[in-house]
């Protein structure tokens, strides 16, 4: 019994970073129909920064915030800089870029910070709290805490706020959007901003428990994106869920059957989930346009 | 003297390296509905897409109100007073009914309520359906959709691309008559039809074009009499 809770409050933990990682896809995927495969150099840098800062004795208080901002920095610069001049080019090619950017990413911060594993401590200390048997780390709590905040911010932004509908309407049919007043640049660039600022934030709550490193942005990535596919892509809901399954399958094998297992049956259950139903779980289905 | 509410002059533009418009005059007077008359791959579709600004423009001028629009963004003549309704509905389908109208209104700050009240009134279907996805509409249902988005833009000029494709005849007339009202309430209207008999019939004024030029303007009256329109255009 106290085993369960264990396994779910690790499968929560990690579940948490992915669902985070995942809704940084559902924004950039809502407003431009780029998968966005720089989403985990975004986490990456948010956990390098606050890492490098905390460690030349900035206060984590102070940390945390800045390397949010780094992110979003890094977020609107890969837009301007990659994304808007291609805006014309068809989808894959986008999403060629971000590839491109990614590693062109990982290069940079291999020579902007090191190639070394850091990490700093937990927010609330390292001191693990017990309950009914099992042992949380107060940064878990951080991490599921943080996580749901972004979903709910996230939900809120798109359907009840001006710059959320503007972002959704460029998605669904840019020249429509253009048609009655949106700014499509600017709401591609604001979903930049804040997708990358969400990766970023994943990656200063995540680093004290799962430490980082300048090459952990494309396993994150892979992680975030399937949890986007098993959730139902450019549903927030569906980030959020799709993320804490895969935690949590991921923390049962391991605890049950062997962590060797953990990543293939993840998979198993995302190929399963999408063959009965293409969609996701929470995705929209596909309407034929007549 | 008064300005005409739009003018075009000598407007030129082109899909990559080939023109399409070759130096397009046209006026449309406040109060008026226009007929923009042609063939297929004439150009009508391109000159509507130049005024909402989501086609560049190489040359000529466009102005509303007097005021010079050429270089203004797509996105600043919603709130200009220009809606524009274009070819193939392009509406929002994975939105839903009401929040494609809502989003009609997007440029404006005051309260859409009457607005959607009013587009309910004219096209009940869309209130039954307004929960709905947009894309699961029929033709003419996404039709009326995108006529409705654009009367809660509250436009001085509505730009109407083939209002009528895909409707069933019965639909045409309701549309026509909403188009008629719509002027009858001081909205001025440009309108490319298919149905050029149907379309100059309610037009005060029409131009014909042609392979990216006007060929023959002159009052819609006129226009239907023409031998040469009854020829090309009225299947006379
Ligand atoms: N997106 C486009 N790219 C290239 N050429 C286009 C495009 N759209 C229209 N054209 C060409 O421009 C000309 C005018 O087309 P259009 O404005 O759609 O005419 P109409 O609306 O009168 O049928 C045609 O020769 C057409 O082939
Ligand atoms: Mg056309």
């Amino acid at each position: 019994m106290s085993e369960l809770l264990q396994f779910l409050v690790s499968g929560l933990t990690v579940g948490a970073i992915y669902a985070a990682i995942a809704l940084g896809f559902t924004l950039i995927y809502n407003a431009s129909g780029v998968v966005n495969f720089a989403q985990g150099e975004f986490v990456v840098i948010g956990g390098m920064t606050a890492a490098a800062l905390i460690g030349a004795g900035v206060p984590v208080w102070i940390a945390a915030p800045l390397a949010v901002v780094a992110g979003m920095l890094v977020g609107v610069a890969l837009y301007r800089a990659a994304i808007r001049p291609a805006r014309e080019a068809p989808l894959v090619s986008l999403i060629i870029i971000t590839i491109g950017a990614s590693i062109f990413l990982r290069g940079a911060m291999q020579a902007v910070f090191d190639k070394q594993i850091h990490r700093y401590d937990g927010f609330s200390g390292d001191a693990p709290l017990r309950v009914g048997g099992a042992t949380i780390l107060p940064q878990s709590l951080w991490i599921i805490g943080g996580s749901i905040a972004v979903f709910a911010f996230l939900a809120w932004f798109l359907n009840r706020t001006r710059a959320g509908r503007g972002i959704k309407a460029t998605a669904s049919n840019r020249m429509a959007a253009a048609l009655v007043g949106i700014n499509t640049g600017r709401a591609m660039n604001l979903s930049f901003a804040l997708s990358a600022a969400i990766g970023a934030l994943a990656g200063v709550l995540a680093t004290p428990v799962t430490f980082t490193s300048y090459d952990v942005g494309v396993l994150m990535a892979l992680k975030g994106f399937s949890a986007t596919m098993l959730g139902g892509v450019g549903s927030p809901l569906g980030a959020l869920a799709g993320g804490l399954l895969i935690g949590l399958i991921e923390a049962m094998t391991a605890g049950y059957i062997s962590s060797d297992y953990k990543d293939a049956s993840a998979f198993v259950v995302i190929l399963l989930v999408l063959f009965l139903r293409p969609q996701g779980l929470f995705g929209a289905r596909i309407t034929e346009r007549v | 003297m008064h300005d005409p509410l739009l003018s075009i002059e000598g407007l030129r533009t082109a899909y990559g390296p080939i023109e399409v418009l070759h130096g397009v005059d046209l006026i449309v007077n406040e109060g008026e509905i226009v007929s923009l008359v042609g063939a297929n791959g004439a150009g009508k579709t391109t000159l509507m897409r130049c005024i909402s600004g989501v086609q560049p423009v190489k040359a000529g001028a466009i102005r509303l109100a007097g005021e010079d629009l050429t270089r203004r963004p797509d996105h600043a003549r919603a709130g200009l007073g220009i809606a524009h309704s274009p070819e193939g509905r392009q509406i929002f389908g994975d939105l839903s009914v009401a929040e494609n109208l809502r989003l009609g209104g997007y440029h404006r700050t005051d309260d859409l309520g009457a607005d959607l009240e009013e587009v309910y009134g004219l096209f009940p279907i869309l209130r039954d359906k307004a929960a709905l996805p947009a894309g699961g509409l029929s033709g003419g249902q996404q039709q009326m959709l995108a006529i409705g988005r654009a009367i809660m833009g509250r436009p001085k000029l509505m730009l109407l691309d083939e209002p009528s494709m895909g409707l069933a005849p019965v639909l045409v007339d309701q549309v026509l008559a909403v188009v008629k009202s719509l002027r009858d309430r001081g909205v001025t209207l440009l309108m490319v039809e298919q149905n050029a008999y149907a379309a100059l019939s309610i037009a005060d004024r029409g131009y014909v074009m042609e392979q990216g030029e006007i060929t023959l303007s002159g009052a819609a009256s006129e226009l239907i009499a023409d031998p040469r329109i009854r020829e090309a255009y009225l299947g006379a």
